[in-house]
């Protein structure tokens, strides 16, 4: 707004200066930093109010910044090699105007800052770093030495650090081999590792392998510069080359690069072309914690600019933490985790995958944290609920009821014993006489007579009688219809004795009849004869009776004994 | 009374040898009673010995008709006396345990509430045996909740371990007052669902804790199994005319029972033979139901 304020009080330009401006090149730079300083040695307060010397500085100033910029800008030719900032231009027009040339050019000039940035000079820097204008200006004349595009001076603004030693100017490699030939020996240097050994034998090899002229190194590293090489100079601001890097190990590009060379012959390639990055990663270390970070952002970076290739060959190559590619990185990841797996396996494992533990093998308490799954086979308790108590009542209410219940029983009435017999005393006179009394007694003794009856109640006997009396009397209603006349069991004694032997109490006739008959005395049937008596047939019946009668007696003999008998037989 | 022991447990083991004869000679004549019953014809195989089965047949009485296993002969002479029972704890008894054991004092008519003190369980029984008490209760407890109960038949009889689960007490009631006084009469019982083998021997166990009662007792006490866990309840109930209506007031604990072991001896005998023991970790544990249905 103040430029605008300053430009716009301008009117009173001299044509003439713009004029000369326009034409006189040396002059319009001259008369730009005039006009330059003149505006900064302004008070400040000056620019407050409007003033025409101001004004007419200040456009001079932009037309010297324009016209310098234009040579560095990307767009060649430049759209507006020269600033119109006459007088009758407005603000507005001017401003334009430089925008045009600014617009594109302010990436690149973001880029070349970043450069700055991550790689700071290896060489100690003889001026400060000029402003961009002049560094511009003295751009083109590392141009010509190199006889490169742009890039070359991008790294020059970049910065003298490079990456890329082939496409340094031979400058700054002088200087960096000085310095890095002090580094080296700190940086890299074992008591195993000799760098003048190693060169030795990388020279050696080299030789055997390529013949003279060493060109080898590493091949990566090489393939890599060299593609890169290739195409910067091929294409300027094509980014083929950088994609390339990893896949093509040909020996062409040895070729190539052997032809093309880089600014140097064959011979003049060296260690230091190819691993200086070691030495030069190391100081980057030095510098701090941050340097691991934009690297990271580098190579980014590299991805998406087409210009810069520098930086790809760092990446892959070297074996440091930062410089793993993502893949390696996993694949690390992956090993960590395969080294606790294995330590984990051969350890002995815990008391929960031992299969049967005691309570010896585990520690204490242990099993009371673990969440132990085993299956329960037993049904669990009961849990007396409201239907569970309610079903109970139900059914206690029907047994009582139905009266059924499950009491203990009393026990059977049957005696165990028989019961005693309780012989009545009899009152009344006995009907027998003493002597007969004595009698009995005797007989019984004896054995002449069976016992009678112990139950012989009198009562019992005379209520038998009577209900015989009666059952003869029915029987007589029904006209004795097969009606067995009763037997009265009427126990008397029959000896058989005459009648002569009995006593004179006997009844007045005495008879045979009252003592026993022949059958009473003998039991038997028809001819009764001696065993001497017998015929042969009649022994030989009496035989097979008698074995029947064995046989039936003695059922339990086994089938078997029976039946050899029967067949003996 | 050494000898006595050692005679009568010769004799137990005579007839038990002979129990599998007799039960034979018994199904013979069962069989022959049935077919002469049916009028169907005798089985061939007991042809021969048909006239003297039918003849022992003629002379069986009531009695003898069913064999009698020597299994509850424990108890074939409990039903003449009336049983006499000893409650104790296990050892330091806890109050609540205590209670427990006085309301079960309460429950069993013809009980006796003992002290353990430091008795051995040998000199328990030894003495119940000389005061002719006829079973021996033992309460066993866990931090205040009776969770065991050993019954034991004395003269040589079973012995049955059960385990005692959601356990009510009276004395957890609060409202005791509203229960009113208990009849000490002798309960009616009620034994529902033991119907295997195992569950009548369980049954006879219980029932043979408690005496003769009389008809018109309105006190009952309830041993339901269900899923081989065995309620006990304790009722008290009314009969109300008409309308078949019946209060059921209950009174007294409330516990589960849970059969774990029969031994076929006294509760000293560590070493007498199982009859029948509980196998809960078995895969098919699950399936067994060896009280009842």
């Amino acid at each position: 707004q103040r430029r605008l304020h300053i430009l716009q009080s301008t009117n009173s330009l001299p044509a003439t200066t713009a004029m000369a401006m326009d034409l006189d090149e040396p002059l319009a730079a001259e008369k730009g930093e005039v006009a330059l300083q003149q505006l900064r040695r302004a008070d400040p307060s000056v620019y407050l109010s409007p003033s025409a010397d101001l004004a007419a500085a200040a456009r001079a100033a932009l037309k010297h910044f324009h016209s310098s910029l234009a040579v560095v800008s990307p767009v060649q030719p430049p759209p507006l090699p020269n600033l119109l900032a006459g007088p009758n231009f407005d603000a507005e027009q001017i401003w334009s105007q430089s925008e045009l040339l600014s617009r594109p050019l302010l990436p690149h000039l973001h880029r070349q800052l970043r450069r700055l940035e991550h790689q700071p000079p290896a060489q100690p820097l003889a001026t400060p770093p000029p402003s961009k204008p002049s560094e511009a200006v003295e751009g083109p004349s590392d141009e010509e030495e190199d006889g490169e595009g742009d890039e070359s001076e991008e790294e020059d603004e970049g910065g003298l650090e490079d990456t890329d030693d082939e496409l340094e100017s031979e400058e700054g490699e002088d200087e960096e081999t000085e310095e890095l030939g002090a580094k080296k020996g700190n940086g890299v240097e074992d008591r195993f590792l000799k760098m003048k050994d190693l060169e030795k034998f990388m020279e050696e090899g080299e030789e055997q392998e390529y013949g003279g002229g060493s060109k080898g190194g590493e091949k990566k590293k090489a393939s890599v510069n060299l593609m890169e090489d290739d195409s910067d100079e091929e294409d300027v601001d094509e980014d083929d080359g950088g994609d390339d890097e990893d896949d093509d190990l040909d020996l062409e590009d040895f070729e190539s690069d052997d032809e093309e060379g880089v600014g140097k012959s064959g011979g003049d390639i060296r260690y230091e072309d190819f691993f200086e990055e070691s030495s030069k990663q190391q100081v980057k270390k030095r510098n701090g914690f941050t340097k691991k970070v934009h690297f990271k952002d580098e190579l980014h970076e590299m991805e998406v600019d087409d210009i810069e290739k520098d930086d790809v060959n760092d990446g892959p190559a070297l074996e440091d933490e930062q410089g793993l590619s993502t893949h390696e990185k996993g694949l690390l990841k992956m090993r960590n985790q395969i080294d606790l797996m294995e330590k984990a396996s051969l350890e002995p494992s815990k008391w929960i995958m031992q299969g049967e533990v005691d309570a010896s093998r585990r520690p204490k308490n242990s099993a009371l944290e673990v969440d132990l799954d085993f299956e329960h086979n037993v049904r669990p308790a009961p849990v007396i609920t409201e239907e569970v108590t309610a079903s109970l009542e139900e059914m206690i209410k029907k047994r009582i009821a139905e009266g059924h219940f499950d009491d203990v029983e009393k026990p059977s009435t049957l005696p165990y014993k028989v019961p005693k017999q309780q012989k009545e005393m009899d009152e009344n006179k006995s009907k027998k006489g003493l002597a007969e009394q004595y009698e009995d007694e005797f007989k019984e003794k004896t054995g002449i007579a069976p016992a009678t009856l112990a139950i012989s109640d009198e009562l019992k006997n005379e209520a038998n009688d009577l209900f015989k009396r009666i059952c003869l009397k029915l029987d007589a209603l029904s006209h004795f219809h097969f009606a067995p006349k009763p037997v009265i069991e009427d126990m008397s004694i029959q000896v058989n004795i005459p009648a002569l032997a009995m006593e004179e109490v006997a009844p007045v006739a005495v008879s045979d009849a009252a003592m026993l008959a022949p059958e009473e005395v003998f039991e038997g049937k028809g001819d009764i004869k001696e065993d001497v008596e017998l015929t042969q047939a009649e022994r030989k019946r009496r035989r097979a009776n008698k074995k029947r009668r064995y046989a039936e007696s003695h059922k339990e003999r086994p089938a078997k004994l029976r039946k050899e008998n029967s067949s003996n037989i | 009374m050494l000898r006595r022991n050692t005679r009568l447990r010769r004799e137990y083991l005579y007839r038990k040898s002979l129990e599998g004869k007799e039960r034979q000679h018994y199904e013979k004549k069962r069989r022959v009673r049935e077919a002469l019953e049916e009028g169907k014809p005798i089985p061939t195989e007991l042809r021969n010995e048909e006239l003297a089965l039918r003849r022992e047949i003629d002379l069986d009485d009531q009695d003898r008709a069913v064999p009698r296993s020597i299994i509850d002969d424990e108890y074939a002479g409990a039903t003449l006396r009336e049983p006499k029972i000893l409650l104790t704890t296990s050892r330091n008894p806890s109050a609540p345990l205590t209670q427990f054991v006085k309301e079960l004092k309460v429950v069993f008519p013809n009980s006796q509430r003992m002290n353990r003190g430091g008795q051995v369980i040998s000199e328990i029984v030894e003495s119940c045996r000389s005061h002719e008490i006829t079973d021996l209760i033992l309460v066993h407890e866990h931090r205040g909740q009776p969770d065991g109960l050993i019954v034991c038949h004395l003269p040589l009889g079973p012995t049955a371990y059960f385990g005692l689960l959601n356990v009510v007490t009276r004395h957890d009631i609060k409202d005791r007052k509203a229960m009113g006084k208990m009849s000490e009469a002798y309960p009616h019982l009620i034994l529902d669902n033991f119907t295997t083998k195992t569950g009548e021997r369980t049954a006879n166990i219980m029932k043979h804790l408690f005496p003769v009662p009389k008809p018109e007792s309105k006190r009952l006490i309830t041993f339901a199994n269900r899923d081989d866990y065995i309620s006990f309840r304790h009722h008290i109930y009314e009969k109300h005319g008409g309308p078949k209506s019946i209060d059921l007031k209950e009174v007294g604990p409330r516990f589960e029972l849970r059969l774990y072991q029969i031994k076929r001896g006294t509760v000293d005998q560590s070493e007498a033979q199982n009859e029948f023991v509980l196998r809960p970790y078995m895969n098919t544990a699950k399936k067994q139901k060896s009280l009842g249905v």
